[in-house]
């Protein structure tokens, strides 16, 4: 009895041993691509933003020169605007839109709700590239289709993407065609999942529509309007391809994004680059502090009791 | 009876709705296609023709023909690269998940620590920071710089936790009792069972590696490891009077995603749907 108790322990330990190897191994893989690629990245982001940094030459320590100078750089504070300005526009639409849409899927004919969810879906795996190319067509100056159909309803042509205020419209359109399949099929989950209970009690009390999408709806589906609007703030923040290839940031920077900014200074290797990389800094903090704000906000309001 | 009525115009009326948009989702897509099959006269007319009077293949002649491009070959190498991206990716980002889901070891905090943060790390503030690790590596203009800074994930590695911590321990009891390694557990009972997360993250990644274009454009000039949205852009620039050409090349650009979708869209709807929740 005693010999065997003593003995259990033993093979358990080796064993252990050998699952802490196995562990370690199979972690490691992950772990050091994410150390080369993302961790180490970002220290030395962190380093060079204190310093001159430039491609050929040794860094020397400045201080926060460079983020003084980042922030009274007028591209980057033009940059930092206009993806402001992207956000307002695409954030908003998309999450309006796709929440209404989702209720209109609900009610859709089986059949007709199956396609209309795998059409919708289609161009959120259409690259940012193509999506640029095929605006650019749908608006172009002499005969796009969307030209045409602008002076089919009487009124004078459009530079879409040489005017200052159409170019921001045109981009945020062709960003919100690509995301609205995802973000109507998250919406239209989160729907199914409110408790119907909930509508028949309240249609009970005589709630209307509204009543029942303010106090119900809505309160019910916080958590995926935080997953969501934490989303497209990020990616709108960050947004490259399609103001790079629709624009290339003009007319005048006015849909020059910080990401495009990087880039441009990415291309002049012998340029200082650590206000850049300081101005990379500052826009990490600010999508953190407008997550957590959105997370905040939304988290805070009352739920109705469950 | 009134109310049942009612119900059935709402049903009609937003089915007509929903048409109406899936329609207007797939229109630039369709407009795209047609453009490519269109002779370049008729590419942009007024008025608008919505098919093609003769249907040609003169936009496809002149894009394989061009000798600055080899738009085949660009195909191929973008369709390896994305290939092997994700099959990478899975395999890595799904091992540290089974390892985070089911096994005790030292460090285990910090360690997921690791993983979970590289999700709130924004690209934009690595960019020029990346791009100096693999010049100091000498990876520029090779495969390794195309695939491997994408391989590991904090969320893919997040994902797939979540999945395998809901799958019941009672699993693998019988086979570490009949003394199975716990790498043996991960690849005979966890890989079988996670085909669905599988199709979607799989999915998920090829696309993301099939699309991307800025880390192409700023690691890779050799024309032979060049990708297919650097090749897009380059059209766009080469034939910017010419919309029949890029609108072909786009076409084919677009189908290694779209048909992958359509071939796996019951998983991915349903993933979204599922994935969306948590």
């Amino acid at each position: 009895m005693l010999v065997g108790a003593k003995a259990v322990p033993a093979p358990k330990n080796k064993m252990k041993r050998q699952d802490h190897v196995t562990a370690y191994l199979m972690v490691l893989p992950a772990v050091a691509l994410l150390l080369i690629f993302v961790i180490a990245p970002l220290f030395m982001a962190v380093e060079k933003s204190f310093t001159d940094w430039n491609f050929y030459k040794s860094s020397v320590f400045v201080g926060l020169k460079n983020y003084r100078i980042i922030l009274e750089n007028e591209y980057f504070r033009a940059a930092v605007f206009n993806a402001f300005k992207f956000v307002l526009i695409i954030v908003p639409a998309q999450i309006v839109l796709s929440f209404l849409f989702a209720h209109v899927l609900a009610k859709m004919v089986r059949w007709a709700g199956t396609f209309t969810k795998m059409s919708i879906y289609v161009p959120t795996v259409i690259a940012g590239v193509v999506a640029s190319v095929i605006f650019i067509f749908l608006l172009d100056y002499r005969a796009g289709l969307l030209q045409q159909i602008v002076m089919a309803l009487g009124l004078p042509r459009q530079a879409f993407l040489a005017d200052k205020k159409l170019a921001t419209v045109s981009i945020s359109v062709a960003s919100i065609w690509l995301g609205f399949g995802y973000n109507a099929l998250v919406m239209y989950a989160g729907l199914l999942d409110v408790p119907q209970e909930y509508y028949e009690a309240a249609s009970i009390d005589g709630a209307n529509g509204f009543v029942k999408m303010f106090r119900i709806t809505i309160p019910c589906m916080k958590n995926i309007f935080v997953l969501l609007i934490i989303g497209l703030v990020t990616g709108t923040l960050q947004t490259f391809d399609l103001p790079y290839m629709m624009t290339n940031g003009g007319p005048e920077s006015t849909t020059l994004t910080p990401m495009l900014y990087l880039y441009n200074n990415y291309r002049d290797l012998n340029k200082t680059m650590g206000y850049s990389i300081a101005g990379a800094i500052l826009m990490m903090f600010l999508i953190a502090f407008i997550n957590s704000f959105v997370f905040r906000i939304i988290r805070s309001e009352k739920v109705i009791d469950g | 009876m009134r109310k049942k009525i009612k119900k059935d115009v709402g049903t009609v009326l937003c089915t007509i709705l929903g048409l109406v948009v899936a329609l207007i989702s797939l229109f630039p897509l369709i407009w795209m296609a047609l453009a490519g099959f269109k002779p370049e006269s008729e590419v942009l007319t007024v008025p608008i023709k919505i098919f093609p009077e003769k249907w040609v293949t003169e936009s496809y002649e002149t894009l394989f023909s061009d000798p600055s491009y080899n738009f085949f070959q660009t195909f191929l190498v973008t369709l390896a690269v994305a290939l092997l991206g994700a099959f990478l990716s899975l395999a890595v980002n799904m091992m540290a998940a089974y390892v985070f889901a089911r096994l005790e070891f030292p460090l285990k905090k910090l360690i997921w620590a690791v993983c979970i943060s590289s999700m709130y790390i924004p690209g934009l503030t690595i960019l020029l920071t990346s791009f100096l690790v693999v010049f100091n590596l000498g990876m520029l203009n090779t495969v390794t710089v195309l695939v491997l800074p994408g391989v590991a994930a904090g969320y893919s590695i997040f994902f797939f936790r979540q999945f395998f911590m809901n799958l019941p321990a009672s699993l693998e009891e019988a086979a570490l009792i009949d003394g199975c390694s716990r790498f043996g557990i991960f690849t005979r009972i966890f890989l079988p069972l996670s085909t669905s997360p599988m199709v979607i993250m799989g999915i998920g990644t090829f696309v993301g590696y099939w699309n991307s274009f800025m880390w192409p454009s700023m690691t890779i000039s050799d024309p032979a490891l060049m990708q297919m949205m650097q090749i897009i852009r380059s059209l766009r620039s080469a034939y910017s009077t010419k919309f029949g050409v890029v609108m072909a090349a786009s076409t084919l650009a677009a189908v290694p995603p779209i048909v992958l979708f359509l071939i796996f869209q019951k998983h991915i709807v349903k993933g979204i749907v599922l994935s969306g929740l948590k």
